[in-house]
């Protein structure tokens, strides 16, 4: 039974994958949006660091990097929501037959897809512009499997709490407010295996793994929140609600409020 | 009549008056000066009762959180919008005086150690609660829920991250262990600064459920005019 339900789980979370990505290929908003943007926090740390000494870039590469996968993120996700928002089919998805978590994944796996293409530009435009990210080049699997493993843990916790923002009148300036707290560690732990592969420390494959641990630690816990968190975010049922509702028919109805 | 458990906040104040009379006399007038640190030392017995402060409260937080989460309760909700703010105060105490102690013991009011960086991301993190729970939209409260859980897991994990971290650079400092007249100073001046925490997270946790069922009451009013 349990093993039906994993695959049954696997199959909606493959088919709202492709459905993402077909929307996405429909017009590549998320993509063309975010790799510009890439390219403009690119271009704002050449011309503000550019004269930076050899030794001075290599504790600023790490940081150069995964602030701009935080930013990206950010924009990518308001984004990804922001659409489910406009067209109200997030309550759709709710309402749909599939399994909540399977909603998480194909959300996740869409932005961490949109995070990667961003990447790609990203680590060979810091390889280039800095001497110190030369080790880039030279240690490609090392690099990609850093950067996998870095933007799975931010897209983890990012996509519960963007989901968590989208279900109601939409205030994402909060997004970068929870965000960037919340993910401090999972952006630690890939500034430390950045400057580790910089360094070319014998020990990277163990932080690589200590990278994954948290991950998985993240994942399982976004997948615990996300359906009690996104339930609670789609109708209003509270009383504070209730009451917001009640005001809003009262004034369209041009009737005095009571105080 | 009164209800017993409203007596319960004019009673933590009343224990706790004496009791902050007397750590601040004793920590001023009857404790000796640290040998190393001199009268810098004195504000550990402020710091540190505020940084655990703020960690329980979070503990707190969190807990109430998730039954939150699972029960749907009011007044979990209350309980970890309470204590997020109590731990918020506390934390702000620490975020204060730490650097001050700093400066005065190291020379410098920032180290960047395993244990100051992470008091300041958990600070961050009730900050980032507070704000989501006041202007976050109406459904926000179990978002917020999550959040005050993520940022529970979180602490261990930034702990650990910044020591990983640290490994790059120098550390600096280290609290020698105390003597017994200190700590006889250190346990009233705390239990008086608990007991007034909860005495204020008593009654804003109340007021905050009063809110809810004054919303209750309003819609019920709405509906039978209707």
């Amino acid at each position: 039974m349990l093993h039906l339900a994993r695959v049954r789980l696997l199959r909606q979370s493959l088919l709202l994958l492709r459905s993402e990505l077909r929307q996405e290929l429909r017009d590549l908003e998320l993509v063309l949006t975010s790799t510009f943007f890439t390219l403009v926090v690119l271009g704002m740390f050449y011309l503000s660091f550019a004269a930076l000494e050899k030794k001075h870039t290599l504790p600023a590469v790490p940081g150069l990097l995964w602030l701009t996968v935080a930013f990206v993120g950010t924009i990518t996700l308001t984004r990804a929501f922001d659409r489910e928002r406009e067209a109200d089919t997030l309550r759709a998805l709710l309402a749909a037959p599939v399994e909540r978590l399977a909603i998480y994944v194909a959300k996740a796996g869409s932005t961490l897809l949109v995070l990667l293409v961003c990447c790609a530009l990203l680590v060979p435009g810091l390889a280039s512009m800095f001497p110190a990210g030369q080790v880039f080049w030279d240690m490609p699997l090392e690099t990609a499997a850093l950067v996998v493993l870095g933007c799975l843990g931010y897209v983890a916790i990012g996509t519960l709490f963007a989901a968590g923002l989208a279900g109601g009148g939409g205030k994402n300036m909060l997004l970068a407010v929870i965000l960037y707290p919340v993910t401090t560690p999972v952006l630690m732990f890939a500034l430390v295996t950045t400057r580790a592969l910089l360094d070319k420390n014998p020990n990277l494959p163990s932080y690589l793994g200590q990278m994954a641990a948290l991950d998985v630690i993240l994942l399982g816990v976004g997948a615990l929140l996300f359906e009690p968190v996104l339930v609670g975010a789609a109708p209003a049922r509270s009383a504070q609600a209730a009451r917001q509702h009640r005001r809003e028919a009262l004034r369209a109805a041009g009737r005095q409020e009571p105080r | 009549m009164k209800r017993k458990s409203e007596l319960v906040v004019p009673l933590l104040f009343l224990a706790a008056a004496p009791l902050v009379v007397y750590s601040v006399q004793r920590v001023f007038l009857h404790t000796p000066n640290e040998r190393t640190m001199g009268t810098a030392f004195k504000i550990f017995f402020f710091h540190v009762p505020m940084g655990w402060l703020c960690m329980l409260m979070a503990v707190i937080s969190g807990v109430a959180a998730y039954v939150q989460l699972r029960r749907r309760s009011r007044t979990a909700a209350a309980v970890a919008l309470a204590a997020a703010e109590v731990g918020f105060l506390g934390g702000l105490g620490v975020m204060l005086t730490g650097p001050i102690w700093g400066h005065a013991t190291w020379g410098t009011p920032w180290t960047g150690d395993a244990r100051q960086v992470t008091t300041a991301l958990l600070w961050l993190v009730i900050a980032a609660y507070l704000l989501l729970r006041h202007f976050g939209q109406h459904a926000s409260e179990r978002l917020a829920a999550a959040l005050a859980i993520f940022g529970a897991v979180n602490v261990p994990l930034i702990y650990y991250a910044v020591k990983l971290w640290k490994t790059t650079h120098p550390t600096t400092g280290v609290v020698a262990k105390l003597p017994p007249e200190m700590w006889a100073t250190f346990w009233p001046g705390l239990s008086a600064l608990l007991l007034v925490s909860f005495g204020l997270f008593a009654i804003r946790a109340r007021q905050l459920v009063l809110v809810g069922e004054l919303d209750d009451a309003y819609v019920r009013l709405e509906d039978s005019r209707a």
